[in-house]
């Protein structure tokens, strides 16, 4: 990265704003890998790959639910976005297969669903 | 009509669980109606609120309370019209409130560009080419009130201005990253999920005070945060945000990362200088304070991780904005670990002067297996236990203090009725005992005792006169110890002498324990009228306590018993006694 100044700090921040359509976070703080976030995340691009779904698949901080880890938020243009707990191998593959290639809500793994304002 | 989403949880308390239940009615109630196509029904594991009934939500933002299932029919029938069903239809606020934890779970921790896009490295901006001055940088944190959040509730503002006025050469600001209160891990949670907040935090106060070097003193307990604390300073030296000349202003700032060894007393702030400096992390007495006389005899701010998480939100947004929030003496949010008895384990960020009812029943879920809270010990072993009648307490520095507790670095652990609170005071004396450094007697020895006297009385063997004792020996060690490990360390065990001393007297007295907690003080029993002579407890008896046979029952001899309870567990007829 370039030495930033006052002008380009706000470039970038412009620049970066502009959202993504389509994304996957997984909560990689400690108690989400204790959890096996790890795994999921792999699992999560290696599937993306085979299936060829078009998803950025990025790693966060711990949201705080961590009871519930691993997490994993999802965001797909025109739905709601929603946070996925309790996440394993399994789920992932559903989380990718049902919820962004068919726009199908997961039964039973959801912690949280925010309306995008 | 738009593809709609409703989604449903069964929160009653009772079981059994029917959400699958009324999912399946939803499903059916779509299909009747043709709708399956534009509605998804969704079960979710958590809505959000609890103890309310079978819970149903229609995105936005309708949520219907207590659904009976001959309501089910009207709710579709509204969803279809879009209509809102008015008298059932309730509206909630969210109870939490994100301004330290506002980037935790949203960027990605490794990604300056990502901390960026969300106003980050703006408030330095500000500092540097806006305020230009320090003076206004610091009204700005008076204004907001915000006070340490690492367990004393110090003024920031005035931490900071002390060490300004100071004329010095050299000065300093350390994050103290020290955390080591059992259950208590939020310092970590935000090292982990935002470093770049917390650098950012650290130039805006190195800025305040004039200093040009700061050190973050992470423990080597958190290798994570340490990696990603280390990468967000990197990243900003290659960008231009430490260094020689910040920015292009002329403000000159370098960063580093000291790992502490894991001793509990170097979060203690002259005993964590001393460990930065190479020395043995021992405290020494105050005043001088460190920020007048600290890291190499330099002034030095020193702050926690969570209060420093806080600077860029209240320069960014103004102090006064961030004022609007709290209570009247305690300001913004705070960020407590709720761990113990409770269903959602975990961060909640609320505002200060929420109620322990509110964190711990709506937010956390209520008590695990349906049991009864007893209290809920904050600050960690310098803190105290607030029992169930005073839940409804708003929780701010001044609140806690009176109750007999501490805000502290906002551990909170919640009890339920199987908690003995003996051994509760025990377990933090055992703590404060093994992390004392020794070089003051009051803690060295007070610990000591107070810890043989509480595993005396756990044991059966306590006497009255115990008690005076152990308040005598927390009143010399809360006035002649050198630091606040010391003073504090035997507030566990006041304040649940305070509000338990009939526990106490019990096991004491009657030598009972009546939690069924403590080991010593438990008697096992066949009851023979529903004994049905299994067999199964002698066949699980370890210690070989348990004698007799199929015919004539079993007799459980406690002189051999081991206590270890197995026979309570494996007896399917609960003919087997613990009391």
């Amino acid at each position: 990265m370039n030495k930033l100044t006052k002008e380009s700090l706000d470039n970038i921040a412009k620049q970066s704003r502009k959202e993504e359509k389509n994304w996957i976070k997984v909560g990689m703080s400690s108690c989400g890998i204790a959890a096996g976030a790890d795994e999921v995340l792999k699992v999560l691009i290696e599937e993306a790959k085979k299936r060829n779904i078009q998803v950025n698949i990025k790693k966060c901080g711990c949201v705080g639910m961590c009871s519930v880890e691993p997490l994993v938020e999802v965001n797909v243009e025109g739905m709601p976005r929603v946070t996925y707990g309790r996440v394993n191998k399994d789920v992932a593959i559903q989380i990718l297969e049902d919820h962004i290639h068919n726009h199908r809500l997961v039964n039973d793994h959801i912690y949280d669903i925010q309306v995008k304002k | 009509m738009e593809n709609k989403i409703i989604y449903v949880r069964d929160t009653g308390l009772v079981s059994p669980d029917r959400t699958k239940d009324v999912h399946t009615l939803l499903l059916n109630g779509l299909r009747d109606r043709g709708m399956q196509a534009s509605v998804q029904a969704v079960r979710v594991s958590d809505i959000g609120v609890y103890n309310q009934g079978v819970v149903i939500k229609v995105l936005p933002d309708v949520t219907y309370f207590n659904v009976k299932d001959e309501d089910i029919g009207r709710i579709l029938d509204a969803i279809k019209q879009d209509k809102t069903i008015s008298e059932l239809a309730s509206r909630r606020e969210p109870k939490q409130l994100r301004v330290v934890l506002r980037n935790c779970g949203v960027i990605d921790p490794e990604s300056i560009e990502e901390y960026i896009a969300h106003d980050g490295y703006q408030a330095i901006k500000k500092v540097l080419f806006e305020f230009k001055t320090p003076d206004k940088t610091i009204d700005e944190m008076k204004k907001s009130g915000l006070r340490g959040r690492g367990g004393a509730g110090f003024p920031t503002w005035m931490k900071w201005i002390f060490a300004k006025q100071v004329a010095s050469d050299q000065k300093y600001v350390i994050c103290n990253g020290d955390e080591g209160d059992p259950g208590a891990y939020m310092d970590r949670s935000v090292l982990e999920g935002d470093p770049h907040s917390v650098v950012e935090g650290m130039m805006i106060a190195g800025f305040s005070i004039g200093a040009t070097k700061g050190y973050f003193y992470i423990r080597a307990e958190y290798p994570l945060a340490v990696e990603r604390v280390q990468k967000a300073i990197d990243q900003c030296y290659e960008a231009g945000l430490l260094g020689n000349n910040v920015l292009g202003s002329g403000f000159n700032f370098d960063l580093e990362v000291r790992l502490g060894a894991g001793a509990f007393v170097c979060g203690e702030e002259t005993a964590l200088i001393a460990s930065i400096e190479g020395r043995r992390g021992t405290p020494h007495p105050r005043p001088p304070y460190p920020s007048v006389k600290g890291l190499w005899d330099k002034p030095t701010v020193i702050n926690n991780v969570e209060t420093l998480a806080n600077v860029p939100y209240i320069i960014l947004k103004g102090g006064d904005e961030f004022a609007k929030v709290g209570t009247q003496t305690s300001k913004g949010t705070k960020v407590f670990a709720l761990t113990g008895k409770v269903k959602n384990s975990g961060l909640v960020e609320v505002p200060m002067g929420t109620s322990i009812r509110e964190i711990v029943f709506d937010i956390g879920g209520g008590i695990l297996n349906n049991k009864n809270i007893k209290a809920v010990q904050s600050g960690g072993p310098s803190g105290g236990v607030i029992p169930k009648d005073y839940i409804d307490t708003p929780v701010d520095y001044e609140n806690l203090q009176k109750l007999g507790s501490i805000m502290g670095s906002g551990g909170m652990i919640v009890m339920d009725e199987d908690d003995c609170m003996v051994d509760i005071a025990c377990f933090y004396q055992r703590f404060c005992y093994d992390e004392s450094c020794g070089k003051c007697s009051p803690c060295r020895i007070g610990t000591t005792q107070m810890l043989n006297t509480l595993c005396k009385i756990t044991e059966g063997l306590g006497e009255l006169s115990d008690l005076d004792n152990l308040r005598r020996i927390a009143q010399a060690m809360q006035r002649a110890a050198l630091c606040g490990l010391g003073q504090t360390a035997p507030n566990p065990v006041i304040s649940t002498l305070r509000y338990y001393e009939d526990e106490y007297k019990a096991h004491i007295i009657d030598k009972k324990c009546p939690s069924k907690k403590c080991r010593n003080l438990l008697t096992y029993k066949v009851i023979s009228e529903k004994c049905k002579k299994c067999g199964l407890c002698l066949k699980n008896c370890e210690a070989k306590a348990i004698t007799g046979n199929k015919d004539d029952g079993y007799i459980i001899d406690m002189n051999k018993c081991i206590r270890c309870g197995r026979c309570f567990e494996v007896c399917k007829f609960k003919a087997v006694s613990k009391e």
